[in-house]
């Protein structure tokens, strides 16, 4: 694909270059070729939100041969976050003298607390239903808005719901390795992908062949904590998130199926490095290490969570509140009733397959974790459509 | 500051000239505070013939024929934003609903609820910036109203205006009249305003150079009607942008409409922006747009009308009326490939990744 490395390095970083339609153009002919040859179905996987809301988007499956398809992994924060940290900010957003600072896309996601007085069915209580119960409950853009309403706040604790993959969590070293006030904590809910990645495979009738990695993440990250899945016979590449992009991503990987060689590639390499961002990697780590984490609807994984470091104790906020908690009213079922998100999250069934999809479960009321996001699947899909066998126009 | 073009900007700083800094309860109870206020501020600001008489009602003449008549009430954070104000906004927004049904707005009646401690001169400015936009739009406000809220109980400053308008005989506007194949147009770039006004917002601070387009659209609403009598239907493109009206359009109809993503046109800001919060320009707010959906022979024709007004130079042909999918608003990317125009849930918030 020359002219695609010729319009990159002729303009690295003009976002319109990746929404070219010739260079669109260019890659679905170079895909439908791939698939030709192939000549049999491939199933492509992404595990990033982001790349499932562009998808839709731009309605990139659109652009796909039939036989390949591309379906959407556990990559959407909202969804993976286990109910635990949803239910322990919905607990401290109610206790006095308590404030929960959180990003916009947490705060409609149900936990596992039931919502009294609920008749739809197994409703769940959100941070927005906490809110409307007097809980104090605030929407913020990053954790230094946090950070500044404690320091406005002095006579409140603050508690930041720490969300999200490496981009959030190292915004979140950075802040605890310069210092925060007394009364800020953390919910430490952060995830790391790649040892979900291995589990997968594992899973019985898994048959996914080839890895868009997500682009965000592993910016931070690198490449090189992905380099386990080729011996697995599974292919990856690095996705970034315009048009061309992805569909870069997807050629890539039907070039490895197609030569029968799984290996790491990185179309994003204009800003995806094979050792990721070492700087970040080490402010990271230095804060937060490695611990089993629960992702909600699929397994305890090990390794796959930040937990903050033993110096950093004095901000976790489950420490900090642990003797002011229910402990037993953190547990409880991950998904109501009827609600398919977990097989959703694992590309197992579509979300028009899920009988609550856009009846009971709708983006104005999520039932599930995956209607609320932007990036998470079941929204995607019911936002652009996507469930709509087809959206074929015909003028009069 | 004297040039009268420049009245998107908020009038220029100056000490108050009233007795008081801030707004008393006394200046909403009926008594002497009250007179005082109404006499010296909003009579002498808005200044027109059935105001002056401070009757219990306007008496205004009647051409005969059909009215429009239309209400508004508005909040907006912050009260000053980068190219207009609450006042502005009162104003445009009240002569927008009623122009987008063909008719001709001419009066207007504002009610000001206010907080206790109101900075007299913000008022002052707000209310300056009414009476420049009424006067650009050639509308005079003609009653009013004024309450004090005591301190706590209010948002500083709330405003609603109703307005009339006169609708001429042949005028005849609505969805019913939209056929497939007829052509969708919009007066310029979609998202500035809800991009404006959240550029200013506590805890994001961007430093947008980039103005709301907020405005009355009136005058340009009428070249385009002189120019193409086929139009069929106007809407006001506000919060929920583009994606809203275009739903509202095709809700239970026997069409669908599309729009063409590479035909909308953006401004580069608001396009880079979006972006990087992670929104989309399309469910973005606007204050100065309208969507105009036309018979398709005369599309060339508004669209000439739109481009020639300083309001609309703009303007483009966004997209077209399809006989299927029905009830659909869609986007047809520049791939060709089409997804669901989505229908706005909530307000726009910046995503985590």
């Amino acid at each position: 694909m020359p002219e695609v490395a010729a319009a990159r390095s002729a303009l690295p970083y003009d976002p319109a270059t990746y929404k070219d339609p010739e260079l669109v153009a260019q890659l679905r002919v170079r895909i439908a070729r791939l698939a030709d040859t192939i000549a049999r179905p491939v199933k492509l996987m992404h595990i990033c939100g982001t790349h499932e809301h562009e998808i839709g988007r731009y309605a990139l499956r659109d652009l796909l041969p039939p036989s390949v398809s591309v379906l959407a992994g556990p990559g959407c924060p909202v969804c993976v976050c286990d109910n635990e940290y949803i239910n322990l900010a919905i607990q401290l957003s109610l206790q006095p003298g308590v404030t929960v600072a959180s990003f916009g896309d947490m705060l409609a996601v149900p936990g596992s607390i039931p919502l009294e007085g609920e008749r739809r069915g197994d409703v769940r209580m959100s941070l927005l239903d906490a809110r409307a119960r007097g809980g104090d409950v605030r929407a913020v853009y990053s954790v230094f808005d946090a950070k500044k309403m404690a320091e406005a706040n002095p006579e409140r604790e603050v508690v930041f719901f720490s969300a999200g993959f490496e981009t959030t969590v190292v915004a979140v070293a950075a802040m605890l390795r310069r210092g925060v006030p007394d009364n800020l904590s953390i919910i430490e809910a952060n995830y790391y992908t790649p040892p979900a990645t291995s589990l997968l495979p594992q899973l019985e009738g898994f048959d996914i062949e080839g890895f868009i990695l997500p682009g965000h993440a592993v910016t931070i990250t690198g490449l090189r904590v992905y380099d386990h899945l080729p011996a697995l016979g599974i292919a990856c590449a690095s996705g970034g998130f315009e048009p061309v992009d992805v569909l870069a991503s997807v050629a890539s990987l039907l070039e490895q199926i197609e030569a029968g060689e799984p290996s790491v590639t990185n179309p994003y390499g204009r800003l995806v490095k094979w050792e990721g961002n070492e700087r970040a990697k080490e402010e990271l780590h230095e804060v937060f290490e490695l611990a089993p984490m629960r992702w909600r609807g699929i397994a305890e994984i090990p390794a796959s969570g930040y937990k903050l470091r033993e110096p950093y104790w004095h901000a976790s906020a489950a420490r900090r509140f642990a003797g002011r908690l229910d402990p037993l009213a953190l547990q409880g079922a991950e998904h109501p009733k009827g609600c398919r998100c977990a097989e959703v999250t694992l590309g197992q069934i579509r979300p028009n397959e899920c009988g609550v999809f856009g009846t009971l479960c709708t983006p104005d009321s999520p039932y599930g974790p995956c209607m609320v996001s932007h990036e998470g699947t079941c929204r995607a899909w019911y936002a652009y459509g996507m469930h709509k066998e087809s959206l074929r126009v015909e003028l009069v | 500051m004297s040039n009268s073009s420049e009245a998107t900007l908020a009038p220029p700083r100056g000490r108050s000239t009233s007795r008081y800094d801030t707004v008393r309860l006394a200046h909403g109870s009926g008594g002497k505070l009250t007179l005082e206020l109404i006499e010296e501020l909003f009579v002498a600001t808005f200044s027109n013939e059935p105001l002056r008489e401070l009757t219990d009602a306007a008496i205004l003449a009647n051409p005969g024929g059909r009215i429009a008549f239309a209400t508004d009430s508005h909040t907006v954070k912050p009260a000053f934003f980068p190219g207009g104000d609450i006042g502005r906004l009162a104003v445009a927004g009240t002569i927008n609903d009623l122009a987008v049904m063909g008719a001709r707005p001419a009066y207007l009646s504002a009610a000001f609820l206010l907080e206790e401690g109101y900075d007299m001169e913000e008022l002052e400015r707000v209310v300056r910036s009414m009476k420049a936009t009424a006067d650009e739009a050639g509308v005079a406000i003609v009653a009013g109203d004024t309450k004090v809220l005591e301190r706590g109980h209010g948002d500083g400053i709330f405003i609603n205006t109703t307005g009339v308008g006169f609708l001429p005989d042949h005028v005849e506007l609505g969805v019913a009249h939209v056929r497939p194949g007829d052509k969708v147009l919009v007066n310029g770039t979609l998202g500035d305003h809800g991009i404006a006004v959240m550029s200013r917002r506590e805890g994001l601070d961007l430093a947008v150079e980039l103005v709301s387009d907020v405005a009355p659209l009136n005058g340009l609403i009428d070249a385009v009607m002189q120019a193409a009598p086929g139009v069929r239907f106007m809407r006001d493109v506000t919060r929920g942008g583009l994606a809203a009206v275009a739903n509202e359009v095709v809700l239970r109809q026997p069409f669908g409409l599309r729009v063409f993503d590479v035909a909308v046109p953006v401004h580069e800001l608001v396009e880079q922006y979006s972006e990087m919060l992670g929104i989309d320009p399309m469910l973005s707010a606007n204050e100065g747009k309208v969507l105009i959906i036309v018979a398709p022979e005369q599309a060339e024709a508004a669209l000439g009308a739109m481009k020639a007004h300083p309001l609309g130079r703009e303007a483009a042909i966004i997209g077209d009326i399809v006989r299927k999918p029905e009830g659909v608003a869609l986007v047809e990317t520049a791939y060709g490939s089409r997804r669901v125009l989505e229908m706005p849930i909530e307000e726009q918030l910046p995503r985590i990744c």
